[in-house]
């Protein structure tokens, strides 16, 4: 046993040396194959950030009159934040949303005039409403239709951004399609490549299979060192794909925070926190695959 | 040693490789299968190693039915068996040395057994002074001298030879008969297929000659009558 198993070993590392080449081309287009299925990774992973973080801006401002009482307005906070729906409510009181006014329009004499002749303060409380998602905004809007705290409410701006959400939500939900049948698409071929890259090295073996079949060697004994060598060549793989990968999302990184406004995507955040899972799941996908392709080509040579 | 009992092998749709053929070859026997191409020598070479199966009749090998031979059981035939084939069926990548070895290693050969072994058979076949070279580095006849040597690394009871000097010249076509006959004297039981009419003439020994799957003649000291 401990024989067999060192002879499969010294004869897999013989292959990989002694076919250098064919060995260099079947690692080329493995990690031509991991890098396409880590492209798709990064490109989901931006795009999920891209429409967080537009979905995350999206917010209804809740405007009381100001003569609504403080205990209305904490109802309405208490009753909004026991919603599902609802993903943060902020409260905003009367003097703030006037600072905040005068603090915007300070240059504006006109309006500072304004204010001046009005004398108080025209502003009332205000609520900023975020929803768990975009489509939950429709309910929230009922929602706020309750008759406890309705007749208080002044305006709700929510109205004015509706179509723009409708629309972000229907664009995000094409992407998202479009992301998804890409990636089925991408895996469809590289799964394909990486088949007939199997089949073409051992095609290359063909002969030798049939002559280690003829002087005596079991089946499995053949194939082994071949598994064995798939098992190599994708461990190489991966990390070449590793070497690839990391210093790619570092120079990219600061160019994807373009899209959400110049903050940090966190994309390298994300690959060091689940790099173990990616590169791992892609290495056991990547020898399943290898080892499947190699005993299905290896068959028909095998039948000496 | 071997037994043929009305052995045919018809390959689909309906081709003959051989018909009712029954022979019988005794221990030590040095016997020659001659014909012209596509009378069935080959296919009765391959029927002796199990890379065909007969559609009837019966085989036996040292006494081993071998006529439904299951597919798990064909390795350790085969490593009963020494096999030489017209192409050398080389291992490239592997040096003389390996080539000799690997028939060992299959077998589950200790390692000790592999240095005392391989080093003796390519004494025999006069290589060991090339044991580290690749096949393409040698010539043919050299290359079919490693074959012989692979073959006789398990000490087989027969030895077959399919067109062994089939791709070489004259000289080393007599070299790799002489070694035959060598092996032969041995003890080991030889079976070669050819149609090499002066190495035949030359040996006189048992000539079985084939015509359209069929046996035509069976001479204990023949000649190539084609």
């Amino acid at each position: 046993m401990f024989i067999s198993t060192y002879r499969v070993t010294k004869f897999a590392f013989q292959n990989f040396w002694r076919n250098f080449w064919l060995s260099v081309i079947t690692i080329t287009m493995l990690v031509m194959t991991l890098l396409t299925v880590n492209i798709l990774i990064i490109l989901n992973f931006v795009t999920n950030q891209a429409i967080q973080t537009i979905e995350d801006r999206v917010e209804i401002s809740v405007y009381f009159h100001g003569s609504a009482p403080q205990t209305t307005i904490d109802n309405a906070v208490d009753y909004l934040r026991s919603l599902s729906q609802v993903k943060d409510v902020q409260t905003v009181s009367a003097q703030e949303s006037l600072d905040r006014f005068i603090l915007i329009h300070k240059q504006d004499e006109a309006i500072v005039a304004s204010l001046e002749e009005i004398g108080g303060n025209p502003f009332g409380p205000s609520l900023i409403v975020k929803a768990q998602n975009v489509s939950d905004f429709d309910f929230i809007l009922k929602a706020l239709e309750n008759p406890k705290f309705s007749d208080s409410i002044r305006q709700k701006d929510f109205s004015n951004y509706s179509d723009v959400v409708t629309r972000i939500k229907n664009t995000t939900d094409r992407v998202r399609t479009f992301g998804v049948a890409l990636s089925v698409i991408f895996l469809l071929i590289a799964i394909l490549i990486v088949f007939n890259t199997v089949r073409m090295s051992i095609f290359i073996h063909r002969e030798e299979i049939g002559i280690m079949k003829l002087v005596g060697a079991s089946d499995r004994f053949v194939r082994a060192p071949f598994f064995l060598e798939m098992i190599l060549l994708s461990l190489i793989s991966i990390f070449v794909i590793l070497l690839i990968v990391y210093p790619l999302i570092a120079i990219f990184e600061p160019k994807f925070g373009f899209f959400i406004g110049g903050e940090s995507i966190g994309l390298v955040n994300y690959f060091e926190q689940n790099g173990l899972m990616i590169f791992g799941l892609e290495f056991v996908g990547l020898v399943l695959l290898t080892l499947f392709s190699t005993g299905l080509a290896m068959r028909k040579y095998l039948k000496v | 040693m071997i037994l043929f009992k009305n052995v045919s092998k018809i390959y689909p749709p309906n081709i003959v490789g051989i018909e009712s053929v029954s022979l019988n070859i005794k221990p030590g026997e040095f016997v020659s299968i001659v014909g012209q191409s596509g009378t069935g020598k080959s296919t009765l070479a391959k029927l002796l190693f199990a890379e065909e199966r007969p559609t009837r009749g019966k085989i036996e090998i040292g006494g081993w039915d071998i006529t439904n031979i299951k597919n798990h059981e064909v390795p350790m035939l085969r490593r009963q068996i020494g096999v030489v084939f017209q192409d050398y069926k080389l291992l490239q990548r592997k040096t003389v040395y390996e080539n000799v070895a690997f028939a060992l290693q299959v077998a589950g050969a200790p390692p000790h057994r592999i240095r005392e072994v391989v080093p003796l058979v390519l004494n025999i076949v006069n290589l060991h002074d090339k044991h580290g070279r690749y096949p393409n580095q040698l010539s043919g006849g050299e290359q079919q001298r490693v074959a012989i040597a692979r073959s006789l690394v398990h000490q087989p009871k027969v030895l077959v030879a399919d067109e062994p000097t089939g791709n070489l010249d004259t000289l080393n076509a007599r070299e790799i008969m002489d070694l035959l006959a060598k092996i032969n004297e041995f003890g080991t039981t030889v079976v070669l297929v050819t149609h090499d009419r002066d190495m035949v003439n030359r040996l006189r020994r048992r000539v079985i000659t084939l015509e359209d799957g069929k046996i035509s003649s069976d001479v204990e000291e023949g000649r190539y009558k084609l």
